[in-house]
């Protein structure tokens, strides 16, 4: 242990005994630690939400999507279909085809906007009667007023020739499942089988996209790359991250708004500590004018209190994060926040702590306090010792 | 050959009013292995002259060597190094860190030297036993007596086994009894190491024990008359 680091250490036992000093670094500790632990329960509290969001993503979007680079069709689909096929850790592949119309109910009732789409026909089970089957959003079946079991009219944007001329593609379907979601979510939606939703695209055959679910979601990335080098030119090739990205973006900006606003705490507990070494150098000049006189350089009298900071820092940042941890875990084991989970999808505030955040936090919060120590370390190595020595007798 | 070679030294403080000129063009030398004594009234800034001659301060103009080294070309780090080498101080107040026991506050010169903390309190051991303190070693200032207080401070002073030992009235705040304890010790290490000693003093007494005696006044400093103005006189 080099001689500065004693001195800062017994300097910041000693300051126990001396009231003024004392309270000082009790309110800067306590300051840092408060600090520490709002910003590790606010990230706990935005990754638990996060999390959940992610993880939604990677359910419901597929993970690797080919389109076509111009038109509204792939040009060679069975290829695309193939070097879909042929990646590592492929679950499924499908085609897509979607398109917009209208839904109303068997009686004709007001119709409303709806985006359609195949989906695969495992979830769907098949109507006993002929009629297909198809999985209704929630804010479809609110805005109709329809439940499970009922028939509803699919019109097609799309025509059909007839011997009077083109007439819109009609369809019957009845609603097996309806996908529950959040009461924000406003998006009229129904998932057909594939053969219903190409007879409503007047797709016979072809797709205009290819869709794989991968067993692992975050190797969709290298899957995109693997696929861009194998399928020629025509074609993009998507992940669920890109698809998903201005969410994505929102979510990481919305973090690091939060970072940033409730990291002023610690910067404020940051100025506590400005003031507390600045407090220590002064009642400490005497002894910094006989550490000169003893041959120490002005740089070991600032690195002196650069380690006191650190100290300060260190004790404060354990405090706050073992505070903070602590409380975002008992938070979400517990359940101490309840939500209405027809507005949220969940029944209480999830709390996820992330190792690399809480990282990030201790290192935030060590180097504040080490640069809050900066200011003072500075003036003590300027010390004229000729002065200190004279002036404190 | 000369232990300290200082010419036209000049110093002003800046205080709250107009400037304080404590000396200008004073000039001052003295051999090595020489014990001077150093008398003057007070303000004439005797305590400022062994801060210059330390190098704990800046002259305004002159320049001062000792050893034969020019402390002003130094650099920092270089003379940082040549005062915990070369030069020991000894204060009117002991200046002991309070927090540290005295064997920590003797053992500072070696380690700001870079040695091994254990090899440090072992050499501050020995030369606390040399100071007759081997049962206080574990005890904080405040738990020493003044004259044990000082006695600690010449053993931090002479840690490193200085060529120039420079001490400001370190007898000045103890009691008749201390004080001659003190003083009898700083004269025994002198003669014991062969160091160069300036001791400022108030007490004709003490100063009439060392090798020569120099005067400080405003208008300088000149060795008093009688005194052997610097050549050494072995007792």
């Amino acid at each position: 242990m080099s001689y500065e680091v004693f001195i800062a250490l017994r300097y910041l036992s000693a300051s126990r005994k001396r009231a003024h000093v004392a309270l000082i670094s009790t309110i800067s500790v306590l300051g840092l630690g408060v600090g520490v632990a709002a910003l590790v329960i606010s990230l706990a509290l935005l990754s638990g939400f996060q999390d959940r969001i992610r993880a939604q993503m990677a359910i419901r979007s597929p993970h690797v999507v080919v389109l076509p680079e111009r038109g509204d069709r792939l040009a060679d689909p069975e290829r695309v279909r193939q070097a879909l096929v042929a990646l590592p850790g492929v679950l499924s592949v499908e085609p897509l085809v979607e398109g917009r119309g209208w839904l109303s109910t068997e009686s004709g009732r007001t119709p409303v906007p709806v985006r359609y789409r195949n989906v695969s026909e495992g979830p769907l089970r098949l109507a006993g009667d002929g009629v297909p089957p198809a999985r209704l959003s929630a804010a479809a079946a609110s805005r109709l007023g329809v439940a499970t079991g009922s028939v509803l009219r699919v019109l097609s944007s799309r025509t059909r020739l007839s011997p009077i001329g083109p007439i819109p593609i009609a369809v019957l379907v009845r609603v097996v499942e309806i996908r529950r979601g959040s009461a924000l979510e406003k998006a009229a939606d129904i998932e057909v089988p594939e053969a219903t939703a190409r007879m409503l695209g007047g797709l016979a055959t072809g797709a205009q996209a290819y869709e794989a679910r991968l067993a692992d979601p975050e190797a969709a990335g290298l899957a995109a790359r693997t696929l861009a080098g194998r399928l020629p030119a025509g074609y993009r090739v998507r992940t669920w991250r890109e698809l998903n990205a201005p969410l994505s973006f929102a979510l990481r900006l919305e973090k690091a708004v939060i970072f940033a606003t409730v990291a002023l705490v610690i910067v404020v507990a940051a100025l506590n500590i400005v003031s507390n070494i600045a407090l220590l150098v002064v009642e400490k000049k005497r002894d910094l004018g006989v550490l000169i006189s003893l041959g120490a350089r002005p740089g070991s009298l600032a690195k002196i209190y650069l380690v006191l900071g650190g100290l300060i820092g260190a004790v404060g940042t354990a405090a706050g994060v073992a505070v903070g941890v602590v409380a975002s875990v008992l938070l979400d084991r517990f359940r101490a926040v309840p939500l209405p989970p027809d507005v949220y999808l969940m029944t209480h505030v999830p709390f996820a702590v992330h190792p690399r955040e809480v990282v990030l936090v201790t290192l935030f919060a060590l180097m504040t306090a080490i640069a809050a120590a900066v200011l003072p370390a500075k003036a003590a190595s300027r010390l004229a010792p000729g002065e200190a020595v004279r002036l404190s007798r | 050959m000369l232990a300290i070679k200082a010419e036209n030294l000049s110093k002003t403080y800046a205080g709250e009013g107009a400037p304080v000129t404590v000396f200008s063009n004073l000039s001052f030398e003295l051999p090595v292995g020489v014990f001077a004594a150093v008398m003057g009234p007070s303000g004439v800034g005797k305590s400022t002259l062994l801060h210059l001659l330390g190098g704990i301060d800046n002259a305004d103009t002159g320049r001062v060597e000792v050893f034969g080294a020019l402390l002003g070309g130094l650099p920092p780090r270089e003379r940082a190094r040549f005062r915990n080498d070369r030069i020991g101080f000894v204060f009117q107040f002991h200046h002991l860190l309070p927090e540290f026991t005295a064997e920590e506050n003797v053992a500072f010169p070696h380690r700001i030297a870079g040695l091994p903390a254990a090899e440090a309190r072992r050499r501050a051991a020995e030369l606390l036993e040399r100071v007759g303190l081997r049962e206080r070693r574990d005890h904080r200032p405040r738990a020493l007596s003044g004259g044990e207080q000082q006695r600690v401070a010449i053993a931090r002073a002479l840690a490193r086994g200085p060529g120039l030992l420079l001490a400001d009235e370190p007898t000045g705040n103890l009691d008749a009894d201390s004080a001659g304890t003190v003083f009898g010790l700083l004269e025994e290490l002198h003669r014991e190491r062969g160091m160069t000693t300036v001791l400022v003093t108030h007490n004709p007494d003490l100063a009439s024990r060392c090798d020569t005696i120099y005067l400080m006044s405003r208008e300088g400093i000149a060795p008093a008359p009688g005194s052997s103005g610097g050549n050494r006189t072995d007792p």
